[in-house]
């Protein structure tokens, strides 16, 4: 398990959501303990030194896994940069490319590799799913959560205008760009509240904590999940009934 | 045209021309991190995906298509069967409208409307068919331009016509209504199908101006807000017809 | 934004002038949404867009990787029709060249046509210099020339202007009062302009397409202007960039299907015009003598980076900027240069020798990527985005402060046990500006964040903290694997091990 640095520290539940998911299938989970960041932050900042270095624990961390599995499409798409990060060193560039052949993002894996559609859930609610950028777009992360969120019982899929729009997060570029980034939050929140879903569901917890962070602010009561975190919900609940 | 001063001078750039040339050649060579390439390199996507060259409509389909394409650009697309039938509909057209001055390709399949004939108390006048004449200004003065199109692309809803001394450009360009007839054996499915032939016929068999015309002028530069009839024509009308030489 | 004011400032500081103005942010988002769609309906109904769009970027690859082949042919076919050709390595002389050809040819007045190079070479102003009146015919070009103002949209240049400030400037040349209808301030323009076009010594254009194999160039256009600029007056001028060239008029069919549709959801421009030469001896209209100025500036800097290479395959649609969620809300002047959006923000230093000044575009962006989504040539501007960034950081001009930080945050994630103690020592600091679970102070670095946010407080546990019980807790409740799950396993395993194991988009 690739869990991330923001699910580690900020939002646990959404790697333990994961994690406990995908052992229903049988899945022999690990979490090698060294791994820290992808490097996303200094990577997309230019600072690719700095993003080797963290990303050095990431390719260590998982030279023996078979699959790597990750709550995130921008963690995952990362990985695709690092042949090019560490094209000078020969060693680190064969890791590369055999992370880059077996990590995939949480969807990817349940559906694409396990064969997985539906978990089983029951989630009674009305949601709305805002498909993350390099998720979606770099990653073609599509079909697999709209699969997933179609065999969930009770639910009620409401679509996200404009939903392809950025949140607005790219990392550092919600601090430095902080008025512009904020307005493509405020928009996303709009779009989001239009739907009068109680309950907005993502891929990726940058995106859904930017847009979290904006709704709370405006004093909104939606809800904010990670599929994960909806999902486990969904078993947890249906199990326990 | 150019005067001796101009020859001079014209010579003297292109000398300098010649020489910036070379090197700007060789400095792209020396940055793609080779030797220059003298001749043409092998191109394996040239032109559009083959799927695509296989595409064909038949004949009722394109004109089907053509009429739907060039309506909602805001052209006017009419089927006629004879040219009897064209002359006919200009003729209507041009006294429904107060037409005063009719200018038209000078071309015998034109001259064989005989609108002379049809509209005696309007002007028509034939590109170029009198030297000393400024016929940019006499187009822009014009209300009708009548022109017979060289092809027509059904896919896109285009008309293609061709400059030549006797065929101007002004004539589909600066009078207020253009007229343009489409015999209907001219139309084709793809732009492809006409472009092709630029590439077949070599440079040498080019004229100086070959345009597609695809509806009536247009801008939505203020506010997004359409407006028809900018700086080209504002009312267009393609003729198609059946049978025009009989 | 006038044009001095748009080179006073930084990007955050234009950005920020174009969010708190409200009209303009409607009027972006208004036309952005609109051709937006519009290029979705069009490429939708014309289908297999991916197998076009992967065409559109061969040729123009394989043009650009042979362009000393390509751009050469070209300069010979044209001269052979007739043309007279000249190569500006930068924009003192393609400047240079056209005053020569103004004076020589005792020009009073230019017409032009849309041409984005004239803009990065600031002709108008040049012409005006001599005496010679140089007069923009594209509607909203026009617009924006009577504003004194630069276009804020690559096809859609007055997107800024609502339609009672155009009446004004029209109104003005006008010397009455037009009232602000579309309708009849385009039939003004048109009016106006018509004897322009007649009086006008010189007819200058830009050029969207060279054709190598016959030397003839092609314009787009939806007005007829530059139908106009290139049949009335007896000298032509065409402005060219060095890299517009394609092979054959078959590889125009691909590039006609892209760029109208990309641009504005048309099937193709109400225009698109191939002029090969000035007129034949015997042609009645067209110019008499015609030149093609083939211009650097810049884009031979891009051949051989294999970072910015593909920069040059652009066609110029416009569609990343009505992609872009940074444009629809700061609008094109923002950018601060010529060309504005995704394309600007990547072009702009890339033609500039002299970096620095234009470092800062690059930050305007979250790396979406859905500038490379739009694309018809596939061009990888999120990609380019972080080169440039990364360059400037290299270059030793990166942001002191930033770099303290990213140092920082390498020392914390190259050693798990590090970060580890970082995220606890996280956890105490915290406690000064946490309230009920949640952080909304406003200062230092949290002072931009939570101006639109609340921020989540770090949580007791972190994963790895709690993954020992968890560990266990799993291992004694899992499921048995289903057959049917392991052999799909073994299968993807074994397709990774051979090489097959790609899973990324692009």
């Amino acid at each position: 398990m690739f869990v991330t640095c923001l699910s580690d520290a900020l939002f646990p539940r959404v790697a333990e959501s994961m994690a406990r998911l995908l052992a229903r299938y049988g899945v022999q989970l690990e979490f090698p303990e060294i791994q820290t960041c992808c490097g996303q932050p200094a990577y997309n900042s230019g600072y690719w030194e700095e993003a080797r270095i963290s990303a050095r624990t990431i390719l260590d961390a998982f030279d023996d896994s078979d699959f790597v599995v990750s709550p995130s499409g921008s963690c995952t798409y990362m990985i695709h940069h690092y042949p090019d990060l560490f094209k000078d060193d020969p060693v680190y560039l064969d890791k590369a490319k055999a992370l880059q052949s077996k990590c995939y993002e949480f969807t990817q894996f349940l559906v694409d590799v396990l064969g997985v559609t539906d978990v089983g859930a029951v989630y009674p609610h009305k949601v709305t799913y805002h498909p993350s950028c390099h998720g979606s777009r770099l990653l073609g992360v599509k079909d697999e959560p709209m699969k997933l969120l179609s065999h969930v019982k009770g639910l009620e899929l409401v679509p996200l205008p404009f939903a392809e729009d950025c949140c607005g997060f790219g990392g550092t570029f919600a601090v430095k760009m902080a008025d512009i980034s904020g307005a493509m939050v405020t928009e996303k929140s709009d779009h989001v509240l239009e739907t009068e879903a109680s309950v907005l569901v993502g891929l990726d917890m940058a995106c859904l904590m930017n847009i979290a962070g904006n709704l709370r602010h405006r004093g909104e009561k939606v809800q904010v999940k990670h599929l994960a975190e909806l999902l486990y919900e969904g078993v947890s609940v249906h199990e326990h009934s | 045209m150019t005067n001796e001063t101009d020859r001079g001078w014209l010579t003297r750039l292109e000398e300098q021309s010649r020489r910036k040339q070379e090197q700007f050649m060789d400095g792209i060579a020396a940055k793609l991190g080779r030797d220059r390439i003298r001749s043409a390199p092998e191109h394996p996507f040239r032109g559009a995906p083959d799927f695509w060259n296989e595409f064909n409509w038949p004949l009722e389909e394109k004109i089907t298509q053509f009429t739907a394409n060039f309506e909602a650009a805001g052209g006017h697309v009419v089927r006629l069967s004879h040219r009897e039938e064209v002359t006919r509909f200009i003729r209507d057209k041009a006294m429904e409208m107060s037409a005063a001055t009719i200018l038209r390709q000078q071309e015998d399949a034109l001259d064989r409307l005989g609108l002379e004939e049809s509209l005696p108390d309007a002007l028509v006048l034939s590109w170029n068919e009198a030297a000393d004449t400024d016929w940019r200004a006499v187009a822009a003065r014009a209300d009708f331009g009548v022109v017979m199109a060289d092809y027509a692309a059904a896919y896109t809803g285009s008309i293609t016509v061709k400059s030549a001394p006797h065929k101007g450009r002004s004539v589909s360009l600066l009078p207020t209504v253009l007229m343009a007839i489409i015999p209907i054996d001219r139309m084709v499915t793809r732009l492809g199908e006409i472009l092709v032939q630029f590439d077949q016929a070599g440079r040498e068999q080019l004229p100086a101006g070959i345009h597609f015309i695809s509806g009536p002028s247009r801008s939505a530069d203020i506010e997004n807000d359409l407006t028809i009839g900018v700086h080209g024509p504002g009312i267009v009308y393609a003729l198609l017809v059946d049978s025009y030489e009989t | 934004m006038s044009t001095a004011e748009t080179k006073a400032q930084t990007v955050k500081e234009r950005a920020g002038y174009a969010l708190n103005n409200e009209f303009l942010r409607n009027a972006v988002k208004f036309t952005t949404e609109r051709l937006r769609l519009g290029k979705k309906l069009a490429s939708e109904e014309h289908g297999n867009w991916d197998a076009w769009r992967e065409r559109g970027r061969q040729i123009r690859l394989h043009t650009i990787a042979h362009l000393d082949y390509y751009l050469n042919e070209f300069a010979e076919q044209a001269r052979a029709n007739g043309a007279h050709v000249h190569f500006a390595e930068t924009a003192e002389e393609a400047v240079a060249i056209s005053l020569q050809i103004a004076e020589h040819k005792s020009a009073k007045s230019v017409v032009k046509s849309k041409s984005m190079v004239s803009e990065e070479l600031h002709l108008n102003k040049a012409l005006d210099s001599i005496g010679v009146e140089a007069v923009e015919t594209d509607l909203g070009e026009y617009i924006i020339q009577l504003a004194d103002e630069t276009p804020s949209h690559i096809i859609i240049p007055a997107i800024h202007k609502n339609r009672y400030q155009i009446a004004e400037l029209l109104s003005a040349e006008a010397g009455e009062a037009l009232p602000p209808d579309t309708a009849i301030m385009a039939g003004f323009v048109r009016m106006k302009l018509r004897e322009k076009f007649l009086e006008a010594d010189i007819g200058m254009t830009g050029c969207n397409f060279a054709i190598a194999e016959t030397g003839s160039m092609v314009l787009f256009e939806n007005e007829g202007n530059a139908r106009m600029v290139t049949t009335v007056p007896k000298t032509q001028i065409t402005l060219m960039g060095m890299e517009r060239i394609i092979p054959s008029w078959s590889d125009l069919e691909v590039m006609a299907t892209l760029l109208p549709r990309s641009a504005t959801g048309q099937k193709l421009t109400v225009y698109m015009s191939g002029i090969s030469g000035p007129k034949r001896e015997l042609d009645a209209d067209g110019p008499d003598e015609m030149h093609i100025i083939i211009i650097d500036n810049g884009r031979s800097l891009q051949l051989g980076d294999p970072e910015f290479q593909e920069l040059l395959n652009c066609i110029r649609c416009g569609a990343c900027l009505n992609a872009c969620p940074v444009y629809r809300h700061i609008g094109g002047h923002a950018y601060g240069g010529t060309y504005s959006g995704p394309i600007g923000a990547v072009l702009t230093p890339a033609l500039n020798k002299n970096v620095a000044e234009w470092d800062d575009i690059a930050n305007a962006s979250s790396l979406c990527g859905a500038c490379y989504e739009a694309c018809p040539v596939k061009i990888p501007l999120h990609d380019m985005l972080v080169s440039l960034r990364r360059r400037k950081i290299e270059a030793g001009r990166g942001d002191k402060l930033e770099a303290m930080g990213m140092k920082g945050f390498s020392a914390v994630m190259g050693n798990a046990k590090r970060y580890r103690s970082v995220v606890s020592l996280g956890k105490w600091g915290q406690k000064l500006v946490v309230r009920g679970g949640e952080i909304r102070t406003r200062i230092g670095p949290l002072k931009g964040w939570n101006s639109y946010r609340v921020t989540p407080s770090l949580p007791k546990h972190s994963f790895r903290d709690r993954w020992p019980e968890m560990e266990q807790d799993i291992r004694r409740t899992s499921g048995t694997m289903d057959p049917v799950i392991a052999d799909r396993l073994r299968e993807r395993l074994r397709m990774q091990k051979s090489g097959k194991g790609e899973n990324a988009h692009d």
